[in-house]
């Protein structure tokens, strides 16, 4: 209510006159009853009669004015929407539109460079093409799918765990935050792609890391993958689920990397509950997984569709993934049309797969608030 | 039991003696029971994997801090694991003088902090409007805005890098432009475009701030806006004066993250984007940060063969570009935290 108060006094800056008149009736009020009060009450007569006498001049004037500056609230409400989005809008119809429909043009023509850039309508022939005639684009796009949604899942557990974790707490808590928001901001961009071709790192991985690569000929490591492999096989899980795991943990540096804003998100939703739920709870008698499969993960889940959408966006557009990194080989061949094909082929089928992620995740999400 | 003794006596407080079992049986019921162990095993479980994960993130800088102090020799040497033999600063010193660093961060601080700063005031301007007003076509352009970030920049990267430099000549804007002599043919080898697309909202994950912004404004009471109305505010006023100084710690973050990923950025300001080759390579050159990641001249000689030695001094380099985001972001990141906690984003 304080903050209230103090935004609500940044408007009380009125016209002089009419905060004048506010003062003096406020003074009024606080007064005992006197013959002054009558007299004050009359000055503010006044001033409502002088609002009446401004108002009925503007309604005398012309008609076309005054429809002009009595557009109803709700005109008046859009209208300033569209303001609000105006920039963006016109950076579509400017920009994005344009070069949308230009690249997906190229992909539908031949491309020559003789006179400028001169494109020749030629169908289908590029899509066909990238299907029967490109040997790699079917395989790559089916393993590049098949790799993302194993890692998806992966890293929307993972940041949900880690952010119930960190939104605990203990000490050192602060630096520990710090330090797992870390990669969204440094890995990106240059750093990424210096990381992601250094052979320094990779060596200095080989000689000390913490988990090594599967080779299993690592007599420094502290766990290796292959001792992973050996405890999950020695307690009969499937193999399929055994690879699984050991490619996991493979890859940590690159899951934990991308879990950063997942995290964040997560970490909004979860201040968002009511401690008040927790603590009812705890006297009903509820044991921790039992809140959490009942409390925290339904008040949860509508995050967890959010951050499945944006993994789902986010592994799919960064540039290492396997179909982005082929993709970008034609590309660099300066084959635009071919690329151009491939790349959108790869935006269709994501637009699917984010869908149907969609579809099945609004089968657990649960609204608090129905608006 | 009799009743118990009372120790002391003040108006409102009491203070009494029960009868208490000894402190070792109630130690005892405290520390041996399986409620306690259960308790230190999770701290235990917790720690290892916070410690763990902490150095997963961080092992990558470390080995780049310890191999930035390694020489030529260290390379040779098998003995030499992390920390060299000889350590000296070398890699930095020629870093900084061969590859003009402080050039390089003045030019992309600039940068930088202009595109950010446009980012996010645009962007939560699209926000705040797609948030708070129902208006005809609010989905679409909501639905736009999604489509914008599931569209990866590398698909339209051509079309883009062609749009802008042939702006002068195909763009009906470029060629009243040209006609007054604003521009030249294209806007090639100018941030102009960089600066368009960021104040149109269509810069690098800009649909994920606005995503991000609409959902906090969303979260903030309509009662404080109307209540502004009510006192004559207009739309505009109201955003400026009571959403923004609200939403400062959510606004830093969009910021923050605008700023590292423009700062980081070697997408568009290469030649595959709004640069050409020979422009970014000119000695004398506009030099941006992600141009310091190579091997300085007087290194070159020693790194001859050595591959290994080559990729530590790039990694230096990273140790530099990385530097002075890490200062900036031990400043803001609990504004970070704060930002993101009040949010309370629902899908």
């Amino acid at each position: 209510m304080d903050l209230l108060n103090k935004l609500l006094n940044i408007f009380k800056k009125k016209p002089k006159e009419r905060r004048r008149i506010y003062l003096k009736y406020e003074n009024a009020s606080s007064l005992p009853a006197s013959d002054d009060g009558e007299q004050r009450f009359s000055l503010v007569v006044d001033t409502e009669k002088q609002e009446a006498m401004a108002l009925a001049k503007q309604e005398s004037e012309p008609e076309k004015k005054l429809k002009k500056h009595r557009l109803s609230l709700n005109t008046r409400k859009s209208l300033s929407g569209w303001l609000f989005v105006l920039p963006f809008v016109i950076g579509i119809i400017m920009i994005y539109a344009p070069v949308v429909f230009n690249s997906i043009q190229i992909t539908f023509s031949e491309i020559s460079f003789e006179k400028g850039m001169q494109l020749t309508p030629v169908g289908f022939e590029n899509y066909i093409y990238i299907f029967n005639k490109d040997e790699y684009f079917s395989i790559t796009i089916v393993d590049g799918l098949f790799d993302l949604i194993l890692q998806i899942p992966a890293i929307v557990i993972f940041s949900l765990f880690m952010a119930i974790i960190l939104n605990q707490k203990m000490t050192g808590r602060a630096v520990f935050r710090a330090i797992f928001f870390l990669p969204v901001i440094l890995s990106t961009g240059i750093i990424d792609s210096i990381d992601t071709n250094s052979k320094f790192f990779e060596a200095m991985e080989n000689s000390q890391g913490g988990v090594d690569n599967n080779t299993g000929d690592e007599a420094g490591g502290i766990v290796s993958a292959l001792d992973i492999q050996n405890l999950l096989g020695n307690i009969k899980l499937g193999t399929g689920l055994v690879e699984y795991v050991t490619n996991l943990v493979n890859n940590i540096f690159d899951i934990v990397s991308r879990s950063g804003v997942q995290m964040l998100i997560f970490l909004s939703g979860l201040q968002s509950i009511s401690p008040s739920i927790y603590e009812s709870c705890q006297i009903e008698g509820a044991t921790a997984w039992e809140t959490f499969w009942k409390i925290t993960f339904p008040m949860i889940s509508p995050m967890i569709l959010v951050n499945a959408v944006y993994t789902v966006i986010d592994a799919f557009t960064s540039a290492d993934n396997r179909v982005m990194v082929y993709i970008q080989k034609i590309y660099s061949k300066s084959d635009y049309a071919h690329a151009g094909a491939m790349a959108w082929v790869y935006v269709g089928i994501v637009l699917v797969f984010i869908l149907l992620v969609a579809l099945i995740m609004k089968a657990i999400v649960f609204y608090q608030r129905r608006d | 039991m009799d009743t118990p003794k009372v120790k002391r006596e003040t108006k409102n407080r009491i203070r009494v003696d029960f009868e208490r079992a000894p402190l070792s049986e109630r130690l005892k019921s405290k520390f041996m029971s399986l409620n306690f162990l259960k308790k230190v095993i999770y701290m235990i479980f917790k720690i290892v994997l916070l410690v763990g994960v902490s150095y997963v993130i961080l092992y990558p800088y470390i080995t780049k801090i310890f191999g930035s102090f390694m020489t030529a020799s260290d390379f040779e040497d098998v003995t030499v694991i992390m920390i060299s033999k000889h350590p000296t600063l070398d890699q930095y010193k020629y870093i900084i003088t061969e590859n003009h660093y402080f050039r390089a961060v003045l030019n992309t601080f600039i940068i930088s902090f202009t595109v950010a700063l446009l980012q996010t005031l645009v962007c939560a301007l699209v926000a705040y409007g797609l948030a708070k007003f129902k208006f005809k076509g609010n989905n679409i352009v909501f639905l736009l805005v999604i489509f914008t970030m599931m569209v990866p920049q590398e698909t339209i990267s051509f079309a883009m890098s062609t749009y802008f430099s042939y702006f002068g000549t195909k763009n009906p804007i470029g060629m009243i432009l040209q006609a007054i002599g604003v521009i030249d043919q294209g806007l090639i080898n100018s941030f102009v475009p960089l600066y368009l697309l960021s104040a149109t909202a269509l810069g690098f994950k800009n649909g994920l701030f606005i995503f991000m912004l609409r959902q906090f404004f969303k979260g903030v009471p309509d009662e404080l806006e109307e209540s502004a109305y009510v006192d004559g505010s207009t739309t505009f006023r109201t955003f400026f004066s009571i959403i923004i100084p609200l939403s400062i710690p959510m606004l830093v973050t969009v910021f923050i993250f605008a700023f590292a990923w423009q700062w980081t950025d070697d997408f568009y300001v290469s030649s595959s984007m709004f640069f050409t080759q020979s422009y970014l390579d000119r000695p004398d050159g506009f030099k941006m940060i992600s141009s310091i990641a190579t091997v300085p001249k007087s290194l070159k000689e020693a790194t001859k063969g050595l591959d290994m030695y080559a990729s530590a001094i790039v990694g230096t380099s990273t140790i530099l570009i990385a530097a002075p985001l890490i200062i900036m972001y031990l400043f803001v990141q609990n504004k970070i935290v704060q930002g993101i906690e009040r949010s309370g984003i629902v899908g």
